[in-house]
């Protein structure tokens, strides 16, 4: 009998943002996490002493945000602008602008640059050490099929998908045109997409619910056998962690107040924080208040699960 | 001297006196010369001197004996003394004393008699007391564990204090004993519960420690052995109670376990409730008897394994009945399941024992819910076949029933058949549009599943395949008949114009079929393309992206699957029309080449083209319309329903005019039936069809995507959550200049 005891969801961080989370990422190097909201804010928590260690105030909401290093991040914000945030000095300078919304923001360590994803159909490089001048940061623009909902990168590989179901594989190291042009193998509206940490390929979501992992070479779908697990979050407010490998799903976590507008593991992955927020997809309408839980994962949460039965017929 | 004595002396001196005168009257009378008179005088002195000494030896004698008794007596009065620890009552005053010895004597005697009377009286206390001391003792120790050196009583110490000491001792002794007893007792009591609980006959087992022990009356052995017998026995009887508690307890928690478990009911539950109750108890707690006797735990054992079976037998019922529900789904959703063999493996192994069954519990359920999941993503579909066999059925009724020549015979009941054969005529109308949607659901949903849709065990698709192929050679066979029955018609008119006359029924009947039959194959094509023409033509505006995006979809995947098909099918498809051809041996070309076409489903005409006997680009209208034409010129009906025919299947067909119509609609799927260039089975098509032009596929996918440009621009935006929350609006001149871009 292995009655589990109540699954938490976690330790709700105090002083959360006002309106909806837009995202949240841990920093590579500490439990600090970095949260974007719409009520125009950047917040960096320090999520292990569950306290707030900075705000910084935008022209408009905040859709996105990424950590330079532990001492600087970026934001992308509806008010077109992209920010470089200095945490010590509570400093920001805008690093550039897009023709509309910016909607999703990378810091690649492999080529120390910003890459931004906007409404406006484009991708811009940014290189953060450029001064507050526009024309010195910014490094390259490059035409997208449509606007960009999501961006993902790891090592030299970008995935930038966008509305229309277009899936573009870039090369950093050559921006000029994408390595890959895909389509969705979903149905519906991509709605988020991340990279594997190994390099292989590329888990993608849709409105639906769905979510589809691919490769980025074909040959390695086939042997398949070395990537992880990966965690999901619903508007349903669940939380999944799924064995990819095995088309699984290893656990679920209680279920969050409202829609689970984003999700970040710790840099040892010990930590997932989760932003259980409304993500507007019914339109305005009341809804539970914006919260942050950052709750310490099991080992047995999130690791495959050996076969339970030898199949007998084999 | 007293005066008698001295009397008697003096009258003793007379008589000597006398006897003296009368012995010197004899002597005189005798006349004894004096010499004889001195010697008689002599002896008779010297006589007397001899009984003098005598006497005085005498007297001397018992003086002497007297003296040596009173020393007696005194030491003796002296020693009884010392013996009895007691100062000399009489202090010897024979120094001062003027008394004879006869009276002192006297005096000391009764002083004497005294003190040995005092003697023996402290002689028995002692005696008593060291009695008692000995048999206390032998009690406690065991007989023979002490040693009777000790009884005797030392004559030489009858002292006061020593039998003080003696008391002391026996008090002490009393003390011991008594504590001893109780402790018996409480042993004694502690085992009677134990034995009570245990269910052990306590008698009998305080008999086996010591027989005294097992009288309820009596006094108990208090021997160390005893008590050292007793405590073991107890240790014992606790290490007894412990186990037999441990083991109860953990049968209860088995049995709240099991009860929880199977919800057994209250009544049955309270037989055991003193079981229950006594699962926290510790081991002092329980004293309720035979709450631990082997029988009573005999009997909870037997409940326990009693529910344990009734588990397992539950369990196996559960999993038979999950099994069962299982097929059932599959029965129900025409599904096989998979891996049937392997889940009776487990369930032979589960009653055999060899596995648990909630472990196969366990996995059948999640059989159950994975199939569950995919009866619910086939469900659509089926309900579909459902309706697409009761169509079949009422198909081949009304071929049945058409074959019937007595059919309009006004019988009973014949306008119910009538009706039937109404309503059945308008569901075999509608049973192309109803195949096709169905083959492009079923091609969607493997496309998005990537398994093949199984019904009953047979793919979906190729029973698709197969009724349209029979419905092919139907339609055919039917055409040769109207064929021949149109040239029996010009021979009757021929015959007619010659001799004026014809047969009217026959005429009237190769009218009446003639349509009928061109209904189920001419109409049905129309239904079922001018049904894909009403998708297309839905309205635009307020479309909303799901809803836009299924069809389309659908539609490339349907092209997909084409493709797919039609790679994966093409040994089979080679085949199949091969038997088809000798099957249909007897039919022209034409019609054989009609067949390939149908089993390849709409592929580029220009694969069809070789096989095709018709060299006209517009191969696909001319197979299915130049036979109608010249079956149908007489019907003003069919001839328009057949350029309806035409006009719909060119979307599938042709892709130079399908971009036309995007032009003219702009509401042609956005997937348009072309292959992914990225997919690999395009590039095998021209493989396996050396005579597909490669550059055609790269030529008709630009304007496809300048047609999905312009359609998106026209469209209705999709728009994310988050770009309706900003309230975000894509502009339209910069679309225009992207797409430009």
């Amino acid at each position: 009998m292995t009655a589990a005891p109540p699954p938490s969801t976690g330790r709700e961080l105090s002083n959360p943002p006002t309106d909806g989370i837009s995202n949240l990422r841990f920093s590579n190097h500490s439990d600090h996490l970095l949260v974007s909201s719409w009520d125009k804010s950047v917040r960096l928590y320090d999520a292990s002493a569950n306290a707030l260690r900075g705000e910084f105030m935008h022209g408009g909401a905040v859709l996105d945000c990424c950590f330079h290093d532990d001492s600087s991040g970026f934001s992308a914000s509806a008010d077109h602008t992209v920010r470089r945030l200095v945490f010590n000095y509570n400093r920001e300078d805008i690093l550039g602008r897009h023709d509309a919304p910016v909607r999703c923001i990378e810091y690649s360590y492999a080529t120390g640059q910003v890459i931004t994803g906007s409404w406006d159909k484009t991708l811009k490089c940014w290189d953060p050490r450029g001064a507050s001048a526009q024309e010195r940061s910014l490094v390259g623009t490059y035409a997208q099929p449509e606007r960009v909902y999501s961006m993902s990168l790891v090592g030299n590989r970008l995935v930038v998908a966008t509305a229309g179901r277009h899936v573009n594989v870039y090369d950093l190291r050559n921006m000029s045109q994408p390595e890959q042009r895909r389509e969705s193998s979903l149905k519906y509206q991509t709605r988020c997409v991340r990279c594997y940490p190994n390099g292989t390929g590329y888990a993608l979501s849709s409105v639906e619910g769905r979510v589809a992992m691919e490769f980025f070479d074909l040959s390695e779908a086939g042997q398949s056998k070395n990537y992880g697990t990966f965690a999901t979050g619903g508007c349903d407010g669940y939380v999944n962690v799924w064995d990819g490998n095995n088309k699984k799903r290893l656990y679920q976590y209680a279920k969050y107040p409202t829609s689970v507008a984003a999700l970040s593991f710790s840099r040892d992955g010990r930590l997932l924080a989760v932003a259980s927020s409304y993500t507007y997809e019914e339109g305005d309408k009341p809804h539970e208040p914006d919260a942050i839980f950052v709750r310490s994962v099991n080992e047995v949460e999130v690791k495959p699960k050996p076969k339970m039965l030898p199949n007998p017929a084999t | 001297m007293s005066t008698a004595q001295s009397n008697l002396l003096s009258q003793m001196e007379t008589t000597c006196g006398s006897l003296l005168h009368e012995l010197q009257i004899i002597w005189d009378e005798v006349g004894e010369s004096d010499v004889e008179k001195d010697r008689m005088l002599l002896e008779l002195e010297q006589e007397c001197l001899e009984v003098y000494r005598r006497k005085v030896d005498q007297a001397n004698r018992c003086r002497a004996q007297l003296r040596q008794a009173i020393a007696d007596a005194e030491a003796e009065l002296a020693a009884i003394c010392s013996a009895m620890g007691e100062r000399p009552v009489h202090i010897r005053q024979s120094d001062q004393s003027t008394g004879s010895l006869k009276a002192e004597l006297r005096a000391i005697l009764p002083q004497i008699e005294e003190m040995r009377k005092r003697r023996s009286e402290r002689k028995n206390q002692f005696i008593e007391v060291k009695k008692e001391i000995e048999s206390i003792k032998n009690e406690i120790y065991s007989p023979g564990g002490y040693a009777l050196n000790d009884t005797a009583v030392d004559e030489n110490d009858l002292s006061l204090r020593y039998l003080e000491e003696l008391n002391r001792e026996l008090q002490a002794l009393q003390k011991e004993k008594c504590e001893r007893l109780q402790q018996v007792m409480e042993h004694l009591n502690y085992l009677c519960s134990c034995c009570s609980v245990l269910g052990l006959d306590f008698e009998q087992t305080a008999s086996e420690i010591h027989p005294s022990l097992g009288e309820s009356e009596g006094s108990k052995n208090i021997s160390n052995d005893t008590i050292e017998k007793l405590r073991t026995a107890i240790q014992k009887l606790r290490e007894v109670k412990m186990q037999r508690m441990q083991q109860l307890q953990d049968l209860a928690s088995s049995l709240l376990e099991l009860w929880n478990l199977m919800d057994t009911p209250v009544e049955e539950q309270q037989i055991f409730q003193k079981v229950t109750c006594n699962i926290a108890a510790s081991e002092d707690e329980i004293t309720e008897p035979d709450m631990l006797s082997a029988d009573f735990i005999n009997y909870v054992k037997a409940e326990v394994s009693r529910l344990e079976e009734l588990k397992a037998s539950k369990m196996k019922e559960l999993v038979m009945k999950k099994k069962a529900e299982l097929e059932d789904i599959c029965r129900k959703t025409h599904l096989i399941p998979e891996s049937n063999s392997s889940i009776d493996i487990a369930i032979n192994a589960v009653e055999s024992g060899a596995v648990d069954a909630s472990c196969v519990l366990e996995q059948i359920e999640l059989q159950i819910s994975r199939v569950k999941e995919e009866a619910l993503s086939r469900k659509d579909i089926l309900e579909k076949v459902e309706k697409w066999m009761a169509a079949c059925d009422e198909e081949s009724w009304l071929e049945e029933y058409n074959r019937d020549d007595n059919r309009y015979n006004a019988g009973r009941g014949a306008h119910l058949t009538l009706k039937r054969a109404e309503k059945a005529r308008a569901l075999v109308n509608k049973l192309p549009s109803m195949v096709d949607t169905l083959t492009s659901k079923t091609s969607a949903w493997e496309n998005e599943n990537g398994v093949h849709f199984t019904y009953d065990g047979v793919r979906l698709l190729s029973m698709l395949e197969d009724y349209i192929v029979l419905r092919q050679e139907k339609e055919l066979e039917r055409k040769r008949q109207r064929d021949q029955k149109k040239l029996q018609g010009q021979l009757l008119t021929e015959h007619e114009a010659l001799y004026g006359s014809k047969p009217s029924p026959m005429k009237n009947q190769s009218a009446k079929k003639g349509p009928r039959l061109s209904c189920g194959g001419a109409g049905a094509s129309n239904r079922r393309l001018s049904l894909g023409g009403s998708m297309l033509q839905t309205p635009k505006p307020d479309m909303h992206p799901p809803t836009k995006a299924t069809p389309n979809t659908r539609n490339a995947k349907k092209s997909e699957r084409l493709n797919q098909d039609s790679l994966r099918d093409d040994g089979f498809a080679a085949l199949s029309s091969g038997r088809r051809g000798l099957d249909l041996a007897g039919l022209p070309v034409q019609q054989h080449s009609l067949n390939l076409q149908f089993a390849r489903e709409m592929e580029s005409p220009m694969m069809r083209k070789p096989f095709s006997p018709i060299s006209s680009t517009d191969s696909s209208r001319s197979n299915v319309t130049n036979i109608l034409d010249d079956l149908n010129k007489k019907h003003n009906e069919m001839l328009h329903k057949t350029t309806l025919t035409s006009n719909n299947s060119t979307p599938f067909t042709t892709p130079s005019k399908m971009i036309s119509m995007t032009d003219v609609e702009n509401r042609t799927p956005q997937a348009t039936p072309f292959p992914v260039p990225s997919t690999p089975s395009t590039v095998s098509i021209p493989m396996q069809m050396a005579l597909t032009p490669a550059p055609k596929q790269t030529a008709t996918t630009v304007p496809m995507q300048l047609a999905n440009a312009r359609k998106s621009v026209d469209e209705e935006i999709e728009y994310s959550f988050e770009e309706r929350r900003a309230g975000f609006v894509v502009p339209r001149s910069r679309l225009v200049n992207a797409m430009q871009v």
